[in-house]
């Protein structure tokens, strides 16, 4: 799902920008049950935000998405493309004043979104790229050879070096229905 | 206690509270059942119990059935026993012949939505009582004399008031302080919000008012090493710390003519050994003979021990008036006081912990206390603000509230320490009146400006060109070349990301109780609340009382307080605690242990075991036997517990008593 900012006609502009009640009061609890953190309990001091190193570099407001949680604006937070802007470098979690995991907000909120099939095309290419390979980020050329150069050998002593353990990595993944449903998304994607 | 033997004939009463009693129990149930119990001649209920009405009920009740106990099943009897046994007396029968049945907090506050469980439980509570009131005794409360004098800890200006006060209605005061001077924190500070007066301009006068005091003894450099005793009877036992120079009294005494510390500061002159000056949080150097500020009170010089190398310059130097003597050592005096107050104040939480703002990392982060002692004109910098790193005059400084305030990460304090808003807005102020073309930015959460004319004084530094950002600090970087820092936070009111470059950060530190101050509180069988501040008896309806009878609490000990509120809870705790003075005596529940003399073998056991030092043992008739002082013994139950020959009688918790309550409990019951 790419993000695009395309001017979109002045209707939308000015369009009722209210918001009237939670669109979903179980929103809250159901984020809380899955982040276990409190998310009740901020009180929207901006450290997050102030921590974040997404922060300056995009729209990506964690703590609109905090306040959005306690609000049950369900909708608001899981079709907003920032969502997906998040490092989890976990600043924000280390530095809030109220205790809250605010990056774990954020993960609860993504794995509620993947319910709703909405996921960037990024983060699903992931996905098949562990389920063949057992990495997220598999090993190339270049870094073969840097390896070489440092003395190591070619492949590190993961997936790449044993592949007879991958299928049981694909049997995790199958499980969770997880590559069937980012080849089926990927796929309608492409109409 | 010796007395008619006569058959029980109890009262019981029923309260409503309202709806707060009779919205979750069946009162008419519960006082059918009453009527149903052994001895009980008569039970009623009402709406208000410790109303008038209420009160006149039980009163012509005993008088009309001729009782000998009352039950009242109601509240906590924290709240409303002294009422209902003051009904009882009314009626004609000893205050102690009443018993409280709790139907209220301890049923049907917590049995909210159980209906049939609370109205059983309270059927159960009363029942209970019932089978105790059946043996109630008269009992004569013991009253014992009270000294007249007080002592106040801690001589910061909530102390300096108490003790004013107190002496002032002619009570004597000792007043002492761990410091060789009084003054406290706000001594170091420069000006006071709202008003901006000068803070030493409106507190010296005060310290000279306790310094010259006839009815106030002024203890400076003086710590409570132990405490004994009681309400009115305190035996205090202070350490008068070796301070190395004579007053003039003090030599005089020696019969050293003319002598003592009259504050030259000829030995200050000629001592070589410098260290950092705490009254200036080390931005000053100090002499190991020192006077802590100008205006110390009382105008003496102390020897900092821990640094002197015992040259002897200064002696030298004082020549003929002899003040000086290296070799004084600690010095201890008990004194009988009545009452005393906690007024030992607070220290500034070490905000370097919070790792993210670079306090002691970056040299231009500094606290708020730093920042007072720059902007004074008696300060270390004669008033000229400054940074740290290079000594230029700041042009934008960040203000960082909350810092370690309102923090529930384990890291800070998970209070609001209440002035540091003010003081913040008074220090973009200053800075705004001190260097023209500056800018300060206070970063802030919540402005809370809740006091008389604080609302205004926000308004008015808003107006002088403060910018305020609602954002709390996330980070601050250092540039290692300009030493020029980085803000990092949100301006939460845009939803953006703010990199601010300023040259001076102030970082509004949390507050926190003195250090070292747990022994103290623990000698004066003080507790403390989760936050670390000294628990006052009740937080609205006896804000200056603790637990312990006769210690009352002034000031930041309690909590955290400005100047006016720690003014004002000084004076209420000098009232307080000069009631029992000018009552001469108190009167003691009579809960006391009592020794059934035939019965006591002398073994000693309890003696050991009474955490009150109450119990000793004495030759009576020819053996040795236990003897309780009452004035000392709280009633605890200890010694009664314990006593292998059950010759220890608990007045009010007889063993007959309690064992007649259990019965009640475990073989009543309706069903």
């Amino acid at each position: 799902m790419a993000k695009g900012y395309n001017d979109p006609a002045m209707e939308t502009r000015f369009q009722d920008r209210y918001y009237h009640s939670a669109d979903n009061p179980e929103f809250t609890k159901e984020v809380e049950r899955i982040s276990r953190t409190i998310a009740h309990m901020c009180f929207q001091c901006g450290t997050c935000t102030g921590s974040c190193p997404s922060a300056p570099r995009s729209s990506y407001r964690i703590r609109k998405f905090v306040r959005r949680a306690v609000m049950g604006l369900e909708r608001e937070a899981l079709t907003d493309p920032d969502l997906w802007l998040c490092t989890t470098c976990y600043s924000c979690t280390d530095r809030c004043p109220r205790g809250i995991a605010p990056t774990d907000i954020i993960m609860a909120m993504r794995n509620l979104a993947f319910k709703w099939d909405i996921i960037p095309r990024n983060f699903l290419k992931t996905v098949q790229l562990i389920y063949t390979t057992g990495h997220g980020v598999p090993n190339n050329d270049v870094n073969r050879a840097a390896r070489v150069k440092l003395g190591l050998e070619a492949e590190p002593e993961t997936t790449h070096k044993y592949p007879e353990y991958i299928p049981g990595i694909q049997k995790i993944i199958d499980h969770y229905k997880m590559k069937e449903n980012a080849d089926r998304i990927l796929a309608e994607g492409e109409h | 206690m010796a007395e008619e033997k006569k058959q029980p004939r109890i009262g019981v009463f029923v309260c409503h509270c309202g709806t707060n009693i009779a919205g979750s129990i069946d009162v008419k149930a519960v006082q059918e059942y009453a009527r149903t119990l052994p001895g009980v001649i008569v039970a009623d209920d009402y709406q208000y119990m410790c109303s008038t009405p209420g009160q006149t009920k039980i009163d012509n009740a005993i008088k009309e059935n001729d009782l000998t106990g009352v039950v009242v099943a109601a509240c906590s009897p924290r709240l409303h026993e002294p009422t209902f046994r003051t009904a009882t007396k009314e009626g004609g029968l000893n205050p102690f012949r009443f018993e409280m049945a709790n139907i209220r907090e301890q049923d049907a506050w917590v049995h909210m939505h159980d209906n049939a469980g609370a109205t059983a439980k309270a059927k159960d509570a009363i029942r209970i009582a019932v089978a105790k009131a059946a043996l109630l005794e008269d009992l004569y409360p013991k009253s014992v004399p009270v000294e007249h004098a007080a002592m106040v800890v801690g001589a910061g200006v909530g102390g300096i008031q108490a003790a004013l006060d107190l002496a002032n209605a002619g009570i004597k005061t000792y007043l002492i302080d761990k410091l060789p001077t009084v003054g406290g924190r706000m001594s170091q500070l420069d000006k006071t919000f709202p008003t901006l007066d000068c803070s030493q301009c409106i507190l010296t006068p005060k310290m000279v008012d306790v310094g010259r005091h006839p009815n106030i003894d002024l203890r400076t450099y003086t710590e409570v090493e132990a405490v004994e005793g009681y309400i009115g009877n305190f035996d205090i036992t202070l350490r008068k710390k070796a301070r190395g120079v004579l007053t003039p009294t003090e030599a005089t005494e020696k019969g050293i003519v003319g002598g003592g510390c009259n504050g030259c500061g000829d030995c200050d002159a000629v001592c070589p050994v410098i260290k950092p000056n705490p009254f200036e949080l080390g931005m000053k150097p100090r002499k190991a003979i020192y006077i802590y500020h100008p205006q110390v009170t009382p105008l003496i010089y102390t020897v900092d021990f821990d640094s002197c190398i015992k040259c002897g310059l200064c002696v030298e130097a004082c020549g003929e008036k002899k003040a000086i003597d290296l070799d004084m050592a600690d010095a201890f005096e008990t004194v009988k006081v009545g009452t005393v107050i906690l007024a030992t104040g607070y220290d500034i939480f070490p905000i370097e912990k919070k790792r993210e703002w670079g306090y002691k990392q970056f040299d231009n982060v500094i606290t708020s206390l730093e920042f007072e002692r720059l902007i004074c004109a008696s300060g270390p910098t004669g008033g000229h603000l400054i940074r740290p790193s290079d000594g230029q005059t700041p042009k934008k400084v960040a203000f960082v509230l909350c810092a370690g305030s309102r923090d529930n990460t384990g890291v800070g304090k998970p209070y609001c320490s209440r002035f540091c808003c003010m003081y913040s807005l008074k220090h973009a102020h200053q800075m705004m009146e001190k260097i023209p073309g500056c800018q300060p930015y206070i970063f802030y959460m919540d402005i809370r400006s809740f006091g008389k004319q604080y609302e205004e004084f926000y308004y008015r530094i808003q107006d002088e060109g403060a910018k305020f950002i609602r954002g709390r600090v996330a980070n601050i970087l250092e540039d290692a070349k300009t030493k020029d820092l980085h803000v990092y936070a949100e301006d939460t009111l845009l939803g953006q990301p703010v990199d601010l470059t300023v040259d001076l950060v102030v970082l509004a530190a949390a507050i926190e109780p003195t250090q070292g101050i747990d022994p103290v509180r623990k000698m004066f069988g003080v507790s403390c609340s989760q936050d670390g501040w000294m628990l006052e008896a009740h937080p609205k309806l006896n804000p200056c009382g603790t637990t312990t009878a006769g210690v009352f609490l002034a000031g930041v000990c309690q909590g955290p307080k400005d100047i006016p509120d720690t003014v004002a809870q000084a004076e209420g705790a000098a009232s307080a605690a000069s009631i029992p003075i000018h009552m001469g005596k108190v009167e003691l529940e009579p809960y006391f242990a009592q020794c059934i003399e035939e019965k006591c073998a002398g073994c000693g056991m309890c003696v050991n075991l009474c955490p009150y030092s109450a119990l000793a043992l004495v030759e009576k008739d020819g053996k040795q036997v236990m003897q309780v002082t009452e004035a000392k013994c709280k009633g605890c139950g200890t010694c009664g517990g314990f006593c292998p020959g059950g010759a220890i009688y608990m007045q009010h918790f007889t063993t007959p008593q309690i064992v007649a309550q259990i019965d009640a409990f475990l073989l009543g019951g309706e069903e």
